[in-house]
């Protein structure tokens, strides 16, 4: 009994794995098309930037418009350093990540006893403020006439510039920022989070220090944002204030929602259809956009919990990522059921 | 996970059905169809399909196809096109994008995979310093900053104040118009930039009125140029206003009414040039597009096309893309309708400008 009801939790994260680092590169390496790892190393930085922000939105229940921001700054930030320090991909991915959240937690200080639509019309107002001193500040970020980043990515001196080496990178960050990021939200830490979103004053009444809590999950999915920047500007090699604006806040926003606010599952793939589809759809030529918007429109209004919601997505994460309910030798049951 | 094997498989088997179509040689076109600037991009299409009817009507000895991609004029759409058409074996020249941010995302897919990319609006000071692959047809602000700059000092302007859009091509405006007014002994009492879309001018108008300046200097599109005209006039500011060739079309007439008349600006693009291609040119345009006159871009765009077409000509009997790079790199004095086009040592085109005025509104080309 103890084996039959175990033994799944270890299937899924294997099955998982065997797809994104073994299926799926061998895939792509039989195409060998640039356009395909293109698009799956496109999909997986937005899978990093939706599950960061699954955390503050779908988790945390704070309505976050300034999303994309914070992977601009962590953009600007591998930029600059690659630029002005020849720091190379090693050094730029971890201080992106820092940088975007103590930015984060700066604007946030001021911010966080806000709550439901006033907290989000100050994000819109932080994501804004920060495009703009990425748009004007020019002597510093260059301004509207962005930046080359000179260097590729690489690890303690290894190139890893090639297709292949791109998309294991690109991966191995993004599988392992989403693992800590499902850690963070399932777990007591994400239920707290979760009591947050439910009811605040109740959760505060029950001893949870809601201000803090939010904060940490403002700061910690900057922080995810961040990485993200680093990705996209190391493997791009030119990014410019336009690729930060506010449609890509409410595309991250979309994702989120379409998969299932409060699912990590659900972020995943709200991020791999919004942006496979309308590459997916590009023989369709000018009808694309249109296509993209009746299925947005049509998941949410046949799926308003997204396509795989937060209850379904609680189950499978408990029973077959998380601690599922089993009994210890001495007959005492624990874990989720 | 599966739905994105399942999306791939789809990718891949539509990449694969449209790649079944036999043609000799693909050229790519990548620009915003769809989207905030979509409105350039179906411009661009419309002067591609000319430059292509015309060219198979030419009946020459091999096929070319363009295949033209949306952009949206997003830098990640941008960049997956890029790995597309690189993908595309036959593929052996790229033109676009219409934003400089864009294009040079795309440009560092094709300098790494040595695919020749000549984009017709493209204006970015270093685009062309990506690689040896980059190539573009517009006159850069370096060229036409101290065109125009020698222009407002012959009226006898020392005192000028620049506004440009706040974008890369806005701060090369600024940055080539205003070293050009230093350098000649003129003063810039006052340059500022503004958000592209902005509606209410009037603020910035006011702070330039409060410098007191002889003309004022502009870089803008005509969305904004139409809107910074109507309310220059609603405050009754006579300062005489000069713009570069970006303002040159007739949608800035439409919007903008007589507000534009006394409007300068440079173009190398006439409709009413008696030149026997312009001619073909613009009559093909108003019958494409209910009578419309073409604007400086499209028939950029459409000079870019026939100038990638000959190269792919001049590479034949086998155009690989070095080779059509090469014949890009070698064209001289190329006859189009925005003037010769030679492209320098740095893949730059040097193109002829023309000075206009609007009066009556219309665009009448000037002496002085």
């Amino acid at each position: 009994m103890s084996a039959s009801k175990s033994r799944p939790q270890w299937v899924l994260p294997v099955l998982i794995g065997l797809l994104v680092f073994a299926a799926l590169p061998a895939v792509l390496a039989s195409f060998d098309r640039g356009y395909f790892y293109q698009i799956a190393n496109l999909a997986l930085i937005f899978v990093l930037l939706s599950a960061s922000m699954h955390l503050v939105t779908g988790v945390a229940g704070l309505l976050h418009l300034g999303h994309a921001a914070f992977y601009g700054v962590g953009a600007y930030t591998a930029a600059l350093l690659t630029t002005k320090l020849g720091l190379g991909f090693t050094w730029t991915l971890p201080l992106s990540g820092l940088v975007a959240a103590l930015v984060a937690f700066l604007v946030a200080l001021p911010t966080m006893r806000l709550v439901s639509i006033y907290f989000a019309v100050a994000t819109l107002a932080i994501g804004q403020m920060l495009y703009l001193v990425m748009l004007n500040w020019v002597e510093f970020t260059k301004g509207p006439n962005g930046i080359i980043v000179t260097k590729g990515l690489e690890l303690f001196g290894f190139s890893l510039s090639g297709r292949l080496a791109t998309y294991y990178t690109v991966a191995a960050v993004v599988v392992l920022c989403v693992v800590a990021i499902g850690r963070l939200s399932h777990s007591y830490y994400g239920n707290a989070l979760r009591s947050i979103r439910e009811d605040d004053q109740c959760a505060d009444a029950m001893g949870v220090r809601t201000v803090r809590l939010k904060m940490e999950a403002f700061t910690l999915s900057a922080f995810f944002a961040g990485v993200a920047g680093s990705l996209w500007a190391h493997m791009t090699g030119y990014i410019s204030p336009g690729d930060f604006k506010f449609s890509e806040s409410i595309l991250i926003l979309a994702m989120v929602v379409v998969g299932g606010l409060g699912s990590l599952p659900g972020a995943v793939i709200g991020a791999l259809l919004l942006i496979l589809l309308p590459e997916g759809l590009r023989g369709l030529g000018d009808f694309r956009n249109i296509m993209v918007g009746m299925v947005m429109f049509l998941s949410i209004l046949f799926l308003p919990k997204g396509l795989l919601g937060e209850v379904s997505a609680l189950r499978l994460v408990r029973q077959q990522l998380g601690a599922a309910w089993r009994r210890t030798d001495n007959g005492i049951g624990i874990g989720w059921r | 996970m599966t739905l994105r094997l399942a999306a791939l498989t789809a990718t891949a088997v539509v990449g694969l059905s449209v790649s079944a179509h036999a043609a000799d040689v693909k050229i790519g076109y990548q620009l915003p169809l769809t989207g905030d600037t979509a409105q350039y991009g179906q411009d661009f299409r419309k002067a591609a399909e000319i430059a292509l009817d015309e060219f198979k009507a030419a009946d020459k000895p091999f096929k070319v196809e363009i295949v033209f991609e949306d952009s949206r004029s997003d830098a990640k759409e941008g960049v997956n096109i890029a790995r597309k058409f690189v993908d595309d074996k036959a593929i052996v020249g790229v033109l676009g994008d219409f934003t400089s941010g864009v294009s040079m995302a795309a440009a560092q897919v094709y300098k790494e995979a040595g695919l020749a990319q000549l984009s017709q609006t493209a204006s970015h000071p270093d685009y062309t310093k990506i690689s040896k692959y980059q190539f573009r047809n517009i006159a850069t602000q370096a060229q036409e900053g101290p065109y125009n700059a020698k222009w407002m000092a012959s009226k006898g302007f020392k005192n000028v104040a620049v506004i440009a859009e706040q974008t890369d091509w806005g701060q090369s405006v600024v940055a080539g118009y205003t070293e050009a007014v230093k350098a000649g002994g003129g003063q810039v009492a006052f340059s500022e930039f503004f958000n592209r879309g902005l509606k209410d001018y009037r603020s910035l108008i006011s702070k330039i009125e409060r410098a007191k300046p002889d003309a004022i200097y502009t870089g803008f599109f005509y969305e904004d140029g139409a809107q910074f005209l109507k309310q220059l006039q609603q405050l009754g500011v006579k300062t005489p206003v000069y713009s570069t060739s970006a303002a040159y079309s007739p949608k800035l007439l439409e919007l903008s009414g007589d507000a534009a008349d006394g409007l300068h600006l440079t173009s190398n693009f006439l409709p009413t040039n008696p030149d026997p291609a312009v001619q073909k040119f613009v009559a093909e345009w108003k019958k494409r597009s209910n009578g419309a006159e073409p604007g400086q871009f499209p028939a950029q765009a459409y000079d870019a096309v026939r100038i990638m077409l000959a190269a792919v000509e001049k590479a034949q009997p086998n155009p690989t893309r070095e080779s059509v790079r090469d014949a890009l790199a070698q064209t001289k004095d190329f006859p189009g309708i925005t003037g010769k086009t030679t492209f320098d040592a740095d893949r730059e085109a040097n193109k002829e400008l023309t000075k206009v005025e609007v009066k009556g509104g219309q665009f009448a080309p000037v002496k002085e």
